[in-house]
């Protein structure tokens, strides 16, 4: 199977792309193809990997101009995957020479600045979490807070995000807008706004509608498709602006 | 010296984040991570996280289970120290905002573990090591804790008796700097990569373990490596003990709920080494299936259940093998999950330089003994994360600055080194090494040992080591060269390894997860003791050291 993957050694922007044959088994995800690649054709192919579980978050990338997991994803059922997305310039430009039906293609996440080959600079996207403070600020006390399976599973989609970042990556607000905080830290903001152990929730709610938050989402809902996790950003969004 | 600071920890990890959260107000404290916080092998955690919370439950009960599941080898006066905590580090993660799952009146839900003898298991669904390093993580940004990410430590700096920094690769740029403190905390996590077959985050090498036994510290332990029963076949991705807490089935290849043969009556809930043992045995005597898996049944939990309380592993399952637990069983084999052994220190982190802690899955204090109890670990990392803080505060009240000469000299060999790796034009691929290494481990210091084996495995990791030394990557970058990260990473398993396998050759008895097939009772006479191994100018030296007992009466363990 061919795998064509963007190239960029000093970063900013793809240069080229290099094509490798890489021999596919059964069960063989994405990840492991680019560890093959490195492994035994070329040592220089940098992009970010630990738990090749779907848990850590770190393998975000564009594959087949669908943001995913590499991870997570199946070379063999690469076919049968297609996500309906809302396009901009970076899931719609085509690099020449691309043939869709035997070569996979691999490139970096949009929306963020490119470092190397597939490896973006996270920095905009995890800033949100400081400048919005998106933590509990906690209250002295020896005992645990009460809280109902109800209270919990209302926060449970939000909770279960795990900071990857493909929902920045697909969103068409995020790649007009560098300052838009973007879907998962607003996601982020919900959650604590909705915990009910959370002592002052409104404070949550304020930074969500900051300028640069709610106000600048378009309800593409791009993340709620590309999202691992089923956090479903958008929907988050959407009440957020309902309060607005 | 580039950077200077009070203290480095090394590792952003639950028990590296917990350190530096201890620290944070009073000292200029900084996290040296080689990747992101979050990525720390932590967020993968699933089942759960131990502590009597329940008045009907008690610290005592809990340390008792510790120690029998750690086949006695465990000290009890660790193990106190977490029990006794573990409710406060519970309810402090509680507190931070960690969401964990709740009873029907609203406390914090509780499953049962394997070798426990109470449901003590805190859990938050089965994603609980995510749900506390995103919180631990959200915690430690808002104390302004400061950190070094994607910078990769290659060596300690030592001054006489004492640690004066490290050394570190920041994978950005490719430059190695020297960064001197007055103390140095190692919290890198476990190594199971050493194995092919691994639950393990693919970071997870050792690298500080490596580093420290490089540097004449002691490791402790190292032969017990724990196997856990359920992995998915293939990826060996982990399914959760909480899959059996709820109620899931073992089944072989005949239908036969087959654990009733070996722990009849604890069944699926036995500790891990006695159920991965049970696995294994019904595969080499052809009851698995097809070649060599068993059947983890989930089918009779119903749709809900396994919704509600499984949601993780249905996913995995679906994504990473392609079938729905709700309909169909899980095919899982064993595999390495855990380290045992470690970095040789005491209750307080303190290793034998002074100035130099270890801390979370790659210290050995020892609190697991020769198998550790699942939801120990998660507990382990914030109990003593806290604890070695403590300890690491007051060391600083008296330690004088580093010695930046000794910086600014191990920086400079550090860089020959690397350049020699770079430079080499001609030589063997790392990736052949790593393969050999994982099926010496994998075939020889797996779940059954003997004497053969392991002998033929510490020559042949012995090869390997030579081999090592004209290892040459090809052409590869100086920024973010990532073949560069593995090969050092490489060299640190392979020193590992040799430990593990020399620690499991001398240790004639079987204990917890370390089973010889050759010597398969346990002989407290003579191995009632722990390993330990240093590296000196004449090779590996293996000693002993007494377990400290005193609160409960060694025993037979049976379940
Ligand atoms: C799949 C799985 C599930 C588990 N489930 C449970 C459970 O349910 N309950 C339980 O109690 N335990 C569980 N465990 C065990 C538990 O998760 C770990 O023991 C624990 O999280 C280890 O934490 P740590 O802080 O010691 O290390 P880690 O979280 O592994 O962190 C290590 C850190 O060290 C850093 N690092 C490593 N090398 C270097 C280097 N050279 N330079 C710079 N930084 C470096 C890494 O970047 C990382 O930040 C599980 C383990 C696995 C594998
Ligand atoms: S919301 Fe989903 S896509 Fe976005 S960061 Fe979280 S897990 Fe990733
Ligand atoms: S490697 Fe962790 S999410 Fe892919």
């Amino acid at each position: 199977m061919m795998f064509r993957v963007a190239r960029s050694r000093k970063g900013g922007q793809v240069t080229h792309y290099d094509l490798y044959k890489v021999s596919a088994e059964k069960g063989m995800t994405v990840l492991d193809a680019l560890f093959q690649i490195q492994d035994l054709m070329d040592p220089s192919l940098a992009f970010r990997y630990s738990c090749r579980g779907a848990v850590c978050g770190s393998c975000a990338m564009l594959i087949n101009k669908v943001p995913m997991l590499a991870c997570r994803t199946q070379i063999l059922e690469l076919p049968d995957l297609s996500v309906r997305l809302r396009p901009f310039s970076a899931l719609e430009n085509i690099p020449s020479g691309w043939d869709p039906k035997n070569e996979v293609l691999v490139e970096p996440l949009p929306n963020l600045p490119l470092l190397k080959d597939l490896v973006v600079d996270m920095e905009p996207f995890f800033k949100a979490l400081r400048k919005m403070r998106l933590w509990v600020e906690p209250e002295e006390g020896d005992s645990p807070r009460s809280q109902s399976p109800e209270d919990r599973q209302r926060i449970s989609r939000y909770v279960n995000c795990i900071l990857c970042a493909l929902c920045y990556g697909s969103c068409p607000v995020n790649a007009e807008h560098p300052e838009y905080v973007g879907p998962a830290a607003l996601a982020k903001a919900w959650r604590f706004y909705n915990d009910t152990r959370v002592a002052e929730p409104e404070r949550y709610l304020e930074a969500a509608k900051a300028p640069n938050g709610a106000p600048l989402c378009d309800l593409v809902m791009n993340c709620v498709r590309v999202c691992p996790k089923g956090v479903a950003p958008g929907g988050a969004i959407r009440k957020i602006k309902d309060l607005m | 010296m580039d950077y200077l600071h009070d203290v480095v920890v090394v590792g952003a990890g639950l028990s590296g984040l917990r350190v530096a959260i201890e620290l944070a107000d009073s000292f200029d404290v900084v996290v040296l991570t080689k990747v992101h916080p979050l990525r720390s092998h932590s967020v993968a955690a699933q089942g759960g996280i131990n502590a009597a919370l329940r008045p009907d439950d008690s610290w005592e009960s809990h340390a008792f289970d510790t120690v029998k599941g750690s086949d006695y080898l465990a000290d009890q006066d660790v193990v106190e120290v977490l029990a006794r905590n573990a409710p406060l580090a519970v309810i402090e993660n509680e507190r931070w905002g960690t969401a964990f799952s709740r009873t029907p009146d609203g406390r914090i839900a509780q499953r049962p573990f394997g070798g426990a003898g109470f449901p003590r298991t805190c859990y938050a669904a089965d994603r609980t090591g995510h749900n506390l390093l995103h919180t631990t993580y959200e915690q430690a940004l808002r104390r302004g804790v400061h950190f070094y990410e994607e910078w990769f430590v290659t060596s300690l700096v030592r001054c006489g008796d004492r640690v004066c920094g490290v050394t570190a690769l920041k994978i950005p740029t490719g430059q190695v700097h020297g960064i001197g403190a007055r103390a140095v905390v190692i919290a890198t996590g476990g190594f199971g990569r050493i194995y092919g077959n691994s639950t393990n985050a693919l970071i997870n090498t050792g690298d500080g373990a490596a580093v420290c036994l490089r540097t004449g510290v002691p490791l402790k332990d190292m032969e017990f490596v724990q196997f856990h029963p359920t992995t998915l076949y293939g990826s060996n991705i982990l399914i959760t003990e909480g899959a059996r807490g709820e109620g899931g089935h073992l089944l072989n290849a005949d239908g036969e709920r087959f654990m009733q043969r070996y722990a009849p009556e604890k069944m699926e809930l036995a500790p891990r080494d006695i159920v991965a043992r049970a696995i294994r045995t019904e595969i080499i005597e052809g009851r698995g299936f097809e070649d060599g898996y068993v059947h983890l049944d989930l089918r009779h939990l119903g749709a809900d259940r396994i919704k509600e309380r499984l949601p993780g592993i249905r996913e995995i399952c679906i994504h990473f093998a392609g079938i729905d637990p709700i309909d169909e069983p899980i095919p899982v084999v064993p595999g390495q999950h855990y380290s045992m052994g470690g970095i040789d220190c005491n209750v307080r982190g303190e290793t034998v330089l002074s100035g130099l802690y270890a801390v979370g899955e790659t210290a050995c204090m020892s609190v697991h003994g020769a198998n550790r109890l699942g939801g120990n670990s998660l507990l382990e990392t914030l109990v003593f994360g806290r604890v070695v803080g403590q300890a690491v505060g007051e060391y600083l009240k008296s330690a004088s600055s580093p010695d930046s000469a000794a910086v600014d000299e191990q920086v400079f060999s550090e860089r020959q080194r690397l350049q020699r790796i770079l430079m080499r034009e001609r030589g063997e691929s790392p990736a052949t090494i790593r393969k050999a290494m994982h099926r010496a481990m994998d075939e020889y210091a797996g779940v059954f040992r003997d004497a053969e084996g392991l002998t033929h495995a510490f020559r042949e990791i012995g090869r390997l080591r030579e081999r090592y030394q004209k290892v040459a990557l090809g052409d590869s970058d100086e920024r973010f060269n990532y073949a560069l990260i593995r090969t050092l990473e490489l060299g640190n398993m392979l020193d590992l390894a040799e430990t593990i396998v020399l620690g499991a050759l001398k240790r004639e008895e079987s204990r917890g997860a370390h089973w010889r097939t050759d010597f398969p009772a346990r002989d407290d006479k003579r191995f009632l003791k722990h390993t330990l191994i240093t590296k000196t100018a004449e090779g590996l030296k293996v000693t002993y050291k007494d377990v400290t007992l005193g609160r409960f009466e060694v025993k037979e363990r049976t379940y």
